[in-house]
């Protein structure tokens, strides 16, 4: 889970039925599959500057602080080698074997899981070292046994990383894990381990680094910290090698500057967050490039209540929210312009509509009868003033978001005025990030929140938020991640059955099932997919298109510069 | 004069012992620098961290940890990024020291050209035409100034004369093609002008002020009476005397710009002290913060006691001493 880009860890399912599948302006683009095709038709040199939002914070990829989806996007994925890639299938997403591998990973499910992979003799590091098997321990051991981990999850289920053929690692699990296709790729690309091994990997990378395993790397002083990271193409790359001389990112934060940049020339391609500010820029029109929206990402933004505290903890309140909102006007003023008009109605992202109900929410539209008998119901009266109240108290309820992120206060003041007419009272109380994130949430000091669940592997992760054994308690120093104290044994069971299941189709029907449940006791409301925003200029060669794991850069080996 | 200086410098040791420990205090009041790994699936990480980093030890010990390190250049690490505070300030400083120092010298050349004539010409259609610019200028919110001149001077004109590059860039301080010598102006000259204009403003309307209250002094109608030239009275008596009132008022400024520059640094993508502040505020990156504001708390003490050390130079008659 990543968290830094829409601010949360997490993750959830698909997409109403009704999102037009990827809204596309001008010319070309799409979600372009794969980083191992040919280049051979585009032209060879220049330097293309590329806007980047936002500076990684840290090159230490195991790191805690390595959270910043810029930091996966522009550095991690285009110098680091993984096993699997996610890419385009179809009409949908899913894991393609990487050019690391000779064929696919060899899964042996009893009497205990065992995947075994085969290197491609041809694989080596930048400085001509071959990958081996040893490079697969290291990152193990140091994700599932280091201090400061960005995220343990899948290497702690593993027992052992045999290495004693260096082409064949193979890799033993303690307990089940269905997402196995995620490690060694996904998050955490290998790194080399006859380069880092005994030394402190986080001094290592402090300042970036030199070596690669991936189609680019970074040359001596390529991360100019604030300013740019610069790529150049790695001699020794055994797949398609880049054409291009140089990518350079260039940090531009401010994202009136941004587009301003971009229309200047002083950068060929922006990839900014779906704010208020961007959309606007892009209704107003950025004549002579080429621009690609979709609503197929890895993002779910939804209203995540405290299903553990009043007044949340009552499933009748909880759904008569969901008929006191339009949600579809939420998400037409929030994404209009970028043709993405219907609200979510699953707790899945987009991408992963074959493991969702895409219609599981859709009963709630807005309904003010409904409301008043819910909430009648449940006890409530309305006051003189409209207002809900309940044993002398009126229904106030304060909404926490994240400090200073415009599209989440736009969708707040537009969720007050909703609620006000429905007769709640809705107070807006945001706090940094990092507070949020970090201690709020866990430690349950909320009633409801607006924040995102963003994917950073191809597979539902639903328990780790929604199943009883990951609340967060004092005695577990609120170390879990179902901040939304969601209680409901048939979820729980469901969800830890996906999270265990090897057979990939039964996951499917499992997680999917789990959706209508999810819906029936509104443990949170979905309201957008966070749509992608892609724009370049016209003189970049090339499959350029999103991919909204590994962003819109992973194949950048394959672009060119048109003169 | 230098026993003067050594004891203000003096002076100032507690003051800024003062300053850091109440700011170490409200930084470590405000933000938790285990913050972020209270969603760690490790129940351990958030006890470990506080025992590592010494916060379950009293505010004072932990200030006095701090100070000792921080004296011998051990500014700490930040939690962020988790890279030493002090290259990050020192790279910040250099971005931001760049722009004071040309912002400084602009302003101060147009603000006191334009006070001094303003002041000369009172009532003037020139004189009135300044004062209203002043205004508008003070007026002018950097952000909003900061991207219309990108669209008026850089963007826009680029588009409109189909030039392959924007006549002035607004993307950092160099390109990452270009090397001409041109290339560092033509970066600078947006974030300077942003800078510069409520400075302008309002400097001159500050000399401007003093500028009367002098050539309307005795003095300076007794050096008329004298038959000095119109040009020695004003440069030699008036405008020496009227210089005093200003120069505290820009050291006032030019030490709070060394933490003030957050807009501009942030429109024009330039890594300076403000953006690292407002990043480290975002994240409550603690180490940094703490260093950060020492840092800036120095340099107004600093300039607090150049401002002092420029009386006298200016004026024979204060004596530092």
């Amino acid at each position: 889970m990543r968290h830094v880009r829409h601010s949360s860890p997490f993750f959830v399912l698909l997409l109403a039925l009704a999102l037009v599948a990827a809204a596309c302006g001008g010319g070309g683009g799409g979600n372009k599959s794969s980083n191992t095709g040919s280049n051979a038709n585009v032209p060879a040199g220049g330097t293309l500057v590329i806007g980047a939002e936002q500076e990684p914070d840290c090159m230490d990829w195991i790191g805690s602080c390595s959270g910043a989806s810029w930091g996966y996007w522009t550095a991690n994925v285009t110098t680091t080698p993984r096993t699997y890639n996610v890419v385009k299938k179809g009409a949908g997403f899913g894991y393609e074997l990487s050019n690391l591998l000779t064929g696919e990973a060899e899964l042996k499910t009893s009497p205990q899981q065992v995947v075994t992979y085969h290197i491609n003799p041809q694989a080596k590091w930048s400085d001509g070292q071959p990958i081996t098997a040893h490079d697969f321990k290291y990152i193990w051991d140091q994700v599932a046994h280091g201090s400061d981990i960005y995220d343990t999850t899948g290497y702690a289920n593993i027992q052992s990383v045999d290495d004693s053929n260096p082409s064949t690692p193979v890799v033993t699990f303690k307990t089940p894990y269905a997402d196995w296709k995620s490690l060694f790729g996904g998050q955490y690309g290998l790194m080399p381990s006859h380069l880092l091994e005994g030394k402190d990997r986080d001094k290592e990378t402090a300042d970036g680094y030199t070596w690669s395993g991936g189609p680019w790397m970074m040359p001596a002083g390529g991360w100019q910290k604030g300013s740019q990271i610069t790529l150049v193409p790695n001699p020794n790359y055994w797949g398609t090698k880049p054409k291009l001389d140089k990518i350079v990112f260039r940090i531009i934060t401010d994202t009136s500057a941004e587009f301003q940049a971009f229309k200047a020339n002083e950068t060929m391609m922006i990839y900014p967050q779906p704010q208020p500010d961007a959309v606007d820029q892009v209704k107003a029109g950025v004549p002579g490039v080429n621009q690609f929206f979709t609503d197929q990402t890895g993002n779910l933004e939804a209203l995540w209540f405290h299903n553990g505290k009043a007044p949340f903890d009552d499933v009748k309140v909880r759904q008569a929210w969901g008929y006191a909102l339009d949600r579809p006007a939420i998400v037409n003023r929030l994404f209009g312009p970028l043709g993405v008009k219907n609200p979510m109605n699953t707790i899945n992202p987009t991408i992963l509509k074959d493991y969702a109900d895409a219609t599981a929410w859709s009963k709630y539209t807005l309904d003010q009868s409904k409301v008043n008998q819910l909430m009648t119901s449940a006890g409530w009266a309305k006051g003189p003033d409209g207002i809900w109240a309940k044993g002398g108290q009126k229904f106030t309820v304060a909404i926490r978001s994240t400090t200073g992120n415009k599209r989440r206060e736009l969708t707040e003041q537009i969720l007050q005025q909703q609620l006000q007419a429905a007769g709640f009272q809705l107070t807006i109380n945001n706090a940094k990030s990092s507070d949020l994130f970090g201690k709020i949430l866990p430690q349950g000091d909320y009633q409801v929140a607006l924040y995102a669940q963003v994917l950073t592997s191809f597979s539902p992760t639903n328990c780790s938020i929604q199943c009883s054994q990951n609340i967060p308690t004092a005695a577990n120093k609120f170390s879990g991640q179902n901040w939304g104290r969601i209680n409901v044994p048939e979820l729980t069971t469901l969800y830890t059955k996906v999270d265990n299941e090897l057979d990939e189709s039964a996951r499917m029907a499992d997680n999917k099932k789990a959706d209508p449940i999810a819906a029936d006791n509104d443990v949170a409301l979905p309201i957008d997919p966070l749509p992608n925003i892609l724009l370049w200029s016209k003189k970049i060669a090339g499959p350029v298109g999103d991919n909204p794991i590994m962003g819109p850069f992973f194949n950048s080996n394959l672009w060119g510069l048109n003169k | 004069m230098f026993s003067y200086v050594a004891r203000r410098m003096a002076y100032s040791i507690p003051v800024l012992l003062i300053a850091s420990f109440l700011l170490f205090g409200f930084v470590r009041a405000t933000f938790d620098p285990t913050a972020r790994l209270r969603a760690s699936r490790d129940p351990h990480a958030v006890e470990r961290e506080r025992a590592r980093l010494g916060l379950d030890k009293p505010l004072v010990i932990q200030y006095k940890d701090w100070l000792v390190k921080f004296v011998h250049g051990d500014w700490g690490q930040s939690s962020r990024s988790h890279e030493r505070v002090y290259p990050m300030i020192k790279r910040a400083l250099w971005n931001t020291i760049q722009l004071i120092f040309w912002g400084i010298l602009i302003s101060a050349l147009l603000a006191i050209g334009i006070g001094i004539f303003s002041a000369v010409r009172q009532y003037s259609l020139a004189d009135y035409a300044f004062t209203g610019a002043s205004f508008v200028g003070l007026a002018m919110p950097p952000f909003w100034f900061g991207l219309i001149a990108i669209q008026f001077l850089a963007a826009g004109p680029k588009n409109w004369l189909h030039l392959a590059d924007p006549p002035l860039f607004f993307v950092g301080l160099h390109s990452v093609t270009s090397t001409g010598i041109l290339d560092y102006p033509r970066h600078l000259v947006l974030p300077v002008l942003t800078l510069t204009v409520q400075i302008i403003a309002s400097w001159s309307r500050y000399e401007r002020a003093s500028m009367l209250d002098a050539v309307n002094a005795d003095y300076v109608r007794a050096a008329r009476a004298k038959g000095l030239s119109p040009r020695q009275v004003i440069f030699k008596h008036a405008f020496r005397n009227a210089l005093i009132p200003l120069v505290t008022v820009m050291a006032l400024d030019i030490g709070l710009l060394f933490g003030g520059l957050i807009i501009t640094e942030t429109i024009f993508s330039i890594p300076g002290m403000g953006k690292l502040f407002f990043d480290s505020l975002l994240q409550g990156d603690t180490n940094v913060l703490v260093a950060w504001t020492v840092i800036v708390a120095a340099f107004v003490i600093l300039f607090n006691l150049l401002a002092d050390v420029a009386y006298g130079a200016l004026d024979p008659r204060i004596r530092l001493a």
